[in-house]
């Protein structure tokens, strides 16, 4: 359903919310946005987070042995190619890691869509902000206007309320169509054709390359983890595919080398999950690029002409 | 409300009986029936130090067994525990009610799924096994190739022969070309990347066809069951997705023999 709310109704449909659910939002922490517990409607400052809302479905550090029904969370302000990911994610963890399952399950996403590209982002060129799968999906395209798509699941929190116009409709896909023209396209279709397995981009980005992870943890896509017993526990912790470790075994590493790790990253998100979920895993965000201490650039793996290299 | 059940949660299993088989190798026979086929696999854990993934070695009516090379942190230490944790099944197994005459071949500790093949088979289809060893010290169930034999053809070879060895020495590949009618079998491969991609080569020349052959393939894991992301090979997790797969469908696959 659509609906139509001003902010005072916006507030509103918070207090409804926050009766079922433990809130939290993005918060402005000395100039950070940041997601975190939040008390009231007026906490909220909507902005790009540092770091994507993984966390709240995926442990960074957490002792896997013990299973504990999580609380109902209802998380405000999460940016479309950040709450993309986890419908990308489902498609791999979804029903199969229980932490991750039961926790979806347990956690509605309100979801604040851009109605202005950002500096680096490029989600327009995986079908821009305004996005099919959602929870809640919030629009505020005029001062006091918000358009509102939400899941029948969560009707019962906007009785009352106005559904939207066809006017109203007709504003917020038009702006969204402007958006997603004023965004600098990359050629994303066809990649997974396009790249090459011996391109030299991979050799290029391995001399400068610190492994330092970062691409992987500030990715919204990125779920893989690694086992480590510590006493009593068993720790799930984030783990990258950037760094050695990650394939060794004792019969040795087939990813030996820091230009296969890379290649990998990429070709997991352009080229594997393509053909095994249908699916690119990546937003467009461009967390990685943006949190990248060297500056390898997941653009450029995407506009490289690898046929004239 | 439903109770979501923690697959990372391992079982408590007494080790109802260790057999040191080498100088490095071990089996275990947990206090469980086997529920797996075999080419299944299992993640063992000892708490405080981690988890392995391994094969059963097992039939599907056995007690749950394991034959472990001591090699790291768990598999160093798994012997000379009394309980270990035992989470599993995972994986799929040998396509093996497919087919009527298979050629098995195993290398060095590739040998647990194909003792489970031969002892799921019971002798009721035409079984070829060869399975070679490095020297005749490092084979492992010596005590049960007489029983073997009646369920299945056994080749065994090693690369070095000793005064002990009056049996054949050589690769497996070298043995091959001695199984009958050999093109229309299919081959269920396990062992070291390199011995799997030298059978493929030679297999295929003398006939068999891409999609008659299987590999068993080895990756880090952590996981188990698709959700960890360590042991992808190309768009494939070889825990979910494997660990057997058809040489057909993954010939291509430039990581496959690494
Ligand atoms: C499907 C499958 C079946 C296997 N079956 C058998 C078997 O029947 N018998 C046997 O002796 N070995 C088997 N292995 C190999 C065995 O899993 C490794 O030797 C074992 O994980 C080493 O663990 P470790 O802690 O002793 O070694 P370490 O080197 O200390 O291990 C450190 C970490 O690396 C991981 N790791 C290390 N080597 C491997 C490896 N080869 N494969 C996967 N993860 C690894 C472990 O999970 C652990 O977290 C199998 C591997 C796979 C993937
Ligand atoms: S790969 Fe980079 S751009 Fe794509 S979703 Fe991950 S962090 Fe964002
Ligand atoms: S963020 Fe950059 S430097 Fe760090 S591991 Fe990733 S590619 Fe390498
Ligand atoms: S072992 Fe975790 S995904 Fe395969």
């Amino acid at each position: 359903m659509i609906y139509s709310l001003n902010a005072e109704e916006m507030a509103q449909l918070y207090e409804r919310i926050s009766k079922e659910f433990e809130t939290y939002g993005t918060v402005d922490i000395q100039g950070d946005i940041t997601f975190s517990r939040i008390e009231s409607y007026d906490e909220l400052r909507i902005g790009r987070s540092d770091k994507p809302p993984k966390e709240f479905l995926i442990g960074r550090n957490e002792n896997v042995l013990v299973f504990t029904e999580p609380n109902k969370k209802a998380v405000f302000g999460v940016m479309s190619c950040d709450l993309k990911g986890f419908y990308i994610m489902d498609k791999q963890i979804y029903g199969k890691d229980p932490f991750y399952t039961a926790r979806r399950d347990n956690t509605v996403f309100i979801n604040y869509v851009c109605t202005e590209p950002c500096e680096t982002g490029f989600c327009s060129s995986f079908g821009g902000p305004l996005l099919n799968d959602y929870q809640i999906q919030v629009i505020n395209y005029e001062n006091d206007k918000y358009l509102i798509y939400a899941d029948d699941a969560y009707k019962s929190f906007f009785e009352g309320f106005k559904q939207a116009s066809k006017e109203e409709i007709s504003k917020v896909e038009k702006l969204m169509h402007n958006f997603n023209m004023k965004q600098k396209k990359h050629e994303v279709e066809g990649i997974e054709n396009r790249i090459k397995w011996n391109s030299k981009l991979w050799d290029e980005y391995a001399k400068i390359c610190i492994q330092c992870g970062a691409c992987n943890y500030s990715c919204p896509t990125c779920y893989c983890f690694d086992l480590n017993d510590v006493g009593e526990e068993r720790f799930r912790e984030w783990d990258s595919c950037i760094l050695a470790g990650f394939t060794k075994t004792s019969a040795g590493n087939p990813r030996e080398s820091l230009a296969s790790r890379l290649r990998q990253r990429f070709y997991h998100k352009f080229v594997y999950y393509k053909k095994s979920k249908g699916e690119y895993l990546c937003t467009g965000c461009n967390r990685c690029t943006d949190d990248c201490p060297v500056d390898i650039e997941i653009k450029e793996v995407i506009d490289h002409d690898y046929n004239n290299e | 409300m439903t109770t979501i059940m923690n697959s990372f949660k391992p079982h408590e299993k007494r080790i109802a009986r260790k057999i040191k088989e080498t100088t490095d190798i071990f089996t275990i026979e947990i206090d469980m029936e086997s529920n797996s086929y075999p080419g299944q696999f299992y993640e063992l854990s000892i708490l405080g130090i981690g988890e392995a993934p391994i094969s059963a070695a097992s039939s599907s009516s056995e007690k749950l067994k394991f034959t472990i090379r001591s090699i790291g942190h768990v598999t160093s230490k798994i012997f000379e525990q009394d309980v270990i944790g035992v989470r599993g099944p995972y994986g799929n197994y040998w396509p093996f009610k497919e087919y009527d005459r298979i050629l098995a071949i195993a290398g060095g500790i590739g040998i647990p799924p194909i003792r489970a093949l031969i002892h799921e088979l019971e002798g009721k289809k035409d079984l070829w096994v060869i399975y070679g060893a490095r020297t005749p010290s490092d084979l492992v169930y010596k005590y049960e190739f007489d029983q073997w034999r009646n369920k299945a053809n056994l080749i065994l070879t090693v690369d070095r022969g000793d005064e002990s060895w009056n049996g054949k020495v050589g690769l497996v590949t070298k043995y091959i070309p001695e199984i009958p009618d050999l093109k229309n079998m299919a081959a269920f491969l396990i062992g070291p990347p390199i011995m799997m991609e030298n059978s493929v080569k030679d297999l295929l020349k003398y006939g068999l066809q891409p999609e008659n052959i299987f590999l068993s393939l080895e990756r880090r894991m952590e996981c188990g069951f698709g959700v960890c992301g360590h042991c992808n090979v190309g768009h494939f997790y070889v825990c979910e997705d494997g660990p057997i797969f058809r040489y057909s469908e993954v010939s291509n696959l430039p990581e496959l023999f690494l």
